[in-house]
């Protein structure tokens, strides 16, 4: 080997350790990025409940100027802000049959469009109906609310008239449910339509060479394949029904006492209690508008879990 | 007259100038094969020959490639497969299939097997307990599955999915069953199983097995086709295929000069 050979082959070495030590600070830096954001969501998490916690306990602390009993406001069956009767639980009942029968209507239909486009549309129309879930997806909320406000209520109001019920301009609990149903439809579908896209074909393929039908094939082992993401598409699909208040508060009537199991009754739900006249009010109005946001945040978490409970039970066979 | 009688008696099927395009291309060029019954054919032949595309020709599943087009004929027995009045499905509960990957259902062991019954709408658990059983003992399974039918098939190792997949194609006692290089995904300890496996079951039916391995070809067929470039060179019994080709592309491919 030349001097020369050797002293190139040392300035490689050299320029190779100066590399590697910067690789190393950048491999540093971007380690420190990454957990900052990772702390950042957390942070966020953390801040958002620690603070409506926070505001939301007040109330019932006896340091309160004018404090709610705990006891009254999880048991109580009316909300009069005028009396300072302040009774959450029919409130949730009425969330709960809401959110219950919008999902109960809106996954069906959207578990059949899902495998409508994913596996019996020609290229086209499938293409075509892919961009109208996203469309509708992407429509405000306070759209869907003024739409339900003008179309839905006027529709209700004759469904109503058909069977001798008076309803307050057709603002009612089957608006409400009507409303969300289509709301939650293009969630639901577009987390399906994700699902039923990454069922492998040998699944397919094995059982049409196994001699069943396409819709047998489409039913019993796409839909059996899919469900785990059907799932998550029909959890978030209820979270935004739990969670929706504008387009809501436009249909619902917000009652006054509760619960009612009456399609034509008025409704309160927990976000339109929390929304209706927020910056019209203050003191116990206020302030009670946070313990209901803490029990809205648990009953989303008790619906996840219970979603997920059923989700394990169907996968793990009958 | 005589004659072609005795050809649908001895054979599962007998292909008369069979062409196959996708598209413009054409993949099968003018095949003539007769499958005897209750023997295992294999179809050897480098990638792309269209072994796998003429295998698929026999339980129709070509139809579902949208730009497949075939011309000629199909029999089996006296029926032409592409006849209209032909159930696919129907079909294809006579002739089975198994594919490359081993493709379980992602549910149990038990249902994985009981699916091709419980979609001919068979519910008497009675009757779909003894077929579950039977399937997967002459799958030579059933040892090893029997104490957790219930368990998801998806956790069971490649040969015994592959096996599992064997049982699903039995449950619905066809007379062909079709296998699409089953092993080449497998160990070799997995695929002398199945090797044995379709020794066995050739007892009970017609086997037809694509496979990129000369030496399981010799293994387990009785008949062997050599397919190249969409034609059928030479289709012999497997001895003579192996020992006294009478073409010299075979021998060149059985001697390893190209694959």
């Amino acid at each position: 080997m030349t001097s020369e050979q050797q002293n190139s082959k040392a300035l490689i070495r050299e320029r190779s350790k100066k590399r590697r030590s910067l690789y190393k600070s950048v491999d540093k830096a971007m380690q420190f990025v990454f957990r900052f954001c990772g702390l950042l969501a957390a942070l966020m998490i953390i801040l958002i409940v620690f603070f409506v916690t926070v505001r939301g306990i007040q109330v019932f602390l006896p340091s309160y100027d004018d404090p709610v009993s705990l006891r009254e406001f999880l048991t109580g069956m009316r909300w009069r802000t005028d009396q300072g009767i302040y009774g959450v639980f029919f409130i949730v009942i009425n969330t709960l049959v809401t959110a219950f029968f919008a999902g109960l209507i809106a996954f069906p239909l959207s578990t059949l469009s899902a495998l409508m486009i994913v596996k019996i549309a020609p290229k086209r129309l499938s293409n075509i109906l892919t961009t109208v879930v996203e469309l509708l997806a992407a429509i405000p909320s306070v759209v869907y609310g003024v739409f339900a406000s003008g179309v839905i209520t006027a529709i209700v109001k004759r469904i109503a008239n058909l069977f001798n019920y008076t309803t307050f301009g057709g603002n009612s609990m089957l608006a409400a449910i009507l409303l969300l149903a289509i709301m939650i439809y293009p969630t639901i579908t577009s987390m399906a339509v994700v699902a039923i896209r990454a069922v492998p074909e040998s699944h397919e393929l094995g059982s049409l060479a196994l001699g069943a039908s396409r819709t047998q094939t489409n039913f019993k082992v796409v839909l059996s394949s899919a469900k785990s993401g059907i799932f998550a598409g029909l959890i978030l699909g209820l979270g935004r029904a739990f969670g929706e208040a504008t387009a809501v508060s436009m249909v619902a009537g917000n009652a006054f006492t509760g619960p009612t199991l009456n399609p034509f009754n008025l409704v309160r739900t927990l976000t339109t209690t929390m929304l209706q006249g927020l910056h019209e009010t203050v003191g116990t109005d206020y302030d009670i508008r946070f313990s209901v946001g803490i029990v809205l945040m648990l009953v989303i978490l008790f619906n996840n879990l219970a979603i997920n409970a059923l989700r394990r039970k169907i996968e793990s066979g009958d | 007259m005589r004659q072609q009688t005795d050809v649908k008696l001895d054979n599962a099927f007998v292909v008369n100038d069979l062409d196959l395009y996708y598209g413009d291309f054409q993949a099968l060029k003018n095949i003539n094969i007769k499958i005897p019954l209750n023997k295992v054919t294999a179809f050897i032949g480098p990638s792309g020959c269209g072994k796998s595309t003429l295998l698929r020709c026999f339980n129709r599943m070509n139809d579902l490639i949208e730009s497949a087009r075939i011309e000629g004929e199909i029999y089996h027995h006296d029926t032409e497969i592409h006849g209209k009045e032909v159930d696919v499905v129907q079909l294809r509960t006579v002739v089975g299939m198994v594919f490359q990957q081993p493709n379980p259902f992602p549910m149990s062991v038990y249902d994985n097997v009981a699916y091709g019954l419980r979609c001919q709408g068979v519910k008497d658990r009675r009757i779909l307990d003894e077929v579950v059983e039977t399937s997967l003992k002459q799958a030579a399974l059933w040892d090893e599955v029997k104490d957790h039918l219930n368990r998801n098939a998806t956790k069971l190792s490649g040969g015994q999915q592959q096996r599992l997949c064997i049982a699903r194609a039995i449950s619905l006692t066809p007379e062909v069953i079709l296998m699409d290089e089953p092993t080449s995904a497998l160990d070799p300890i997995a695929t002398s199983k199945i090797e044995d496996l379709i020794i066995e079951l050739k007892k009970s039916y017609t086997i037809i097995i694509v496979t990129h391995s000369m030496s399981q070809a010799a293994r387990i067929s009785d008949m062997t086709a050599f397919f190249l470039l969409g034609e059928m060179i030479e289709y012999d019994d497997t001895d003579i295929i192996f020992h006294n080709p009478a073409d010299q592309r075979t021998e060149d491919y059985i001697s390893g000069k190209f694959g």
